[in-house]
């Protein structure tokens, strides 16, 4: 039989009122085990007779409780005295005064609920944000850490000659280190020393090769520490200069240290 | 004992399979009145009513772990062993079926409305929109759930084909449905 023919039957109204035969009633809950629907519509007849019955109580005498619970040899205290009220739901319109209750709870919980959420929202994104500044913190200390552990490496290396560039005209105060490996032939310099350079222009390491400047490489304005550059093989000298960002094929701008191997 | 403890059905149901005195208690006092306006309405006997009353708790307690949650609601099931036991004994003390309910309308919205025990559930704003259903609707609805007759009986008693007593069962339980806001 089909859902809707079943619904519109009358059937699910006799089976809850407990009219229905023996094969009628396997066949209804046969259905409503197999169709939520069906079991929803018999659920809301249920409600509306329960409700029924409810509004046409009797209230027994006193003495049927007293007799019943002796007969059954139990206990007879109940949490609740003698109040009719329906078991998970109460009709909707028929109780308005209990509903109002009901729903005005609903709205003080929701609202505070609400409240609660967005609470715990701010919270939660505090402590979001905490936990996301103190891994930043802890990646740029471990970053920091292996730039250190590199700087002492290249200085502590056994073959690592040490230049000191000196300040020319243009920044008497400035001083540069390079640090040259020899062996690995990688340079490193330690820029920490020199001015800082203006926007738009960056410093650039030359080497002396043969008494002409080799490009050494741009100096990362972001690092302070010590950077590795470009090798030469061989130099006679090496010299810092202020360019504009990206630098010059050829030293043009001024020189600001200098110093012989 | 914490007053005005509320179960939802289905805790209701678990505590009284596992034979808790407590709930069975809870479920009296919320049910006994209901259950008794019905078998009142069959018996037309308060004593008689109530003794059916409590043999019909009695049979509850008992057989509690028969109920199946699948089939029906908790109350759907205590009404049908109510109406059963009341149906057996006015069978065996030679009572005819009758229909009760229409003519005594007025005495029982008299009771006092501490009969009606509730004053959470509004049974007197239901009794108040129950006017509002056609007489026929609650003539057929009354039958059925308050007299006890079968649906041929109704038949017989109305005058009316069988299929016409199922589809006015029917409108009639959703007229009341739409009151109650069951939809």
């Amino acid at each position: 039989m089909e859902i809707n023919e079943i619904i519109s039957s009358g059937l699910l109204e006799l089976y809850v009122l407990g009219e229905t035969s023996a094969e009628e009633t396997l066949l209804v809950q046969t259905m409503a085990a197999e169709h939520p629907q069906i079991a929803d519509e018999i659920a809301a007849i249920e409600m509306a007779m329960e409700s029924y019955a409810q509004a046409h109580a009797i209230k027994p005498s006193t003495q049927v409780k007293e007799k019943l619970f002796a007969q059954l040899n139990i206990n007879s205290s109940s949490t609740n005295d003698a109040k009719v009220f329906s078991l998970a739901e109460t009709p909707k319109k028929s109780s308005i005064g209990y509903w109002k209750m009901a729903a005005a709870a609903a709205v003080v919980l929701f609202v505070g609920s609400a409240v609660f959420n967005g609470v715990m929202y701010n919270k939660y994104n505090t402590v979001s944000n905490n936990l996301a500044n103190v891994q930043n913190q802890l990646k740029q200390a471990s970053k920091d850490n292996d730039e250190m552990a590199s700087n002492i490496r290249v200085v502590q290396n056994k073959n690592t000659d040490y230049v000191k560039l000196a300040g020319l005209p243009a920044a008497p105060d400035a001083v540069a280190k390079i640090y040259w490996i020899k062996n690995t032939d990688e340079v490193y310099i330690d820029p920490s020393n020199l001015p800082t350079a203006p926007d738009g222009k960056q410093y650039q390491l030359w080497a002396i090769v043969d008494g002409k400047p080799v490009d050494g490489g741009m100096i990362d304005k972001s690092k302070t520490s010590i950077q590795k550059m470009r090798s030469f093989g061989k130099a006679e000298a090496f010299a810092v200069t202020l360019e504009p960002v990206g630098g010059n094929p050829t030293p043009k701008g001024d020189m600001y240290v200098m110093g012989k191997l | 004992m914490i007053a005005d403890k509320k179960y939802s059905e289905e805790e209701l149901v678990m505590l009284l399979k596992s034979k808790n005195e407590q709930a069975f208690a809870y479920l009296y006092d919320n049910y006994s009145a209901a259950i008794n306006g019905v078998i009142f309405r069959m018996v037309d006997n308060v004593e008689l009513a109530e003794d059916v009353l409590q043999e019909t708790f009695v049979k509850i307690w008992n057989n509690l772990s028969n109920y199946d949650p699948l089939k029906g609601r908790l109350f759907t099931w205590m009404i049908n062993i109510a109406k059963n036991l009341t149906i057996d004994t006015m069978r065996s003390k030679g009572f005819k079926k009758q229909q009760k309910v229409s003519q005594d309308e007025n005495a029982v919205v008299n009771l006092r409305d501490e009969n009606f025990g509730a004053d959470r559930f509004d049974a007197m704003g239901i009794r108040k929109q129950l006017a509002n259903l056609k007489p026929e609707q609650r003539t057929i609805i009354d039958m059925a759930y308050f007299s006890g007759y079968t649906q041929d009986e109704i038949s017989k008693e109305m005058q009316l084909p069988l299929g016409t007593v199922k589809t006015r069962m029917r409108s009639a339980i959703i007229e009341l449905r739409k009151m109650l806001q069951y939809e």
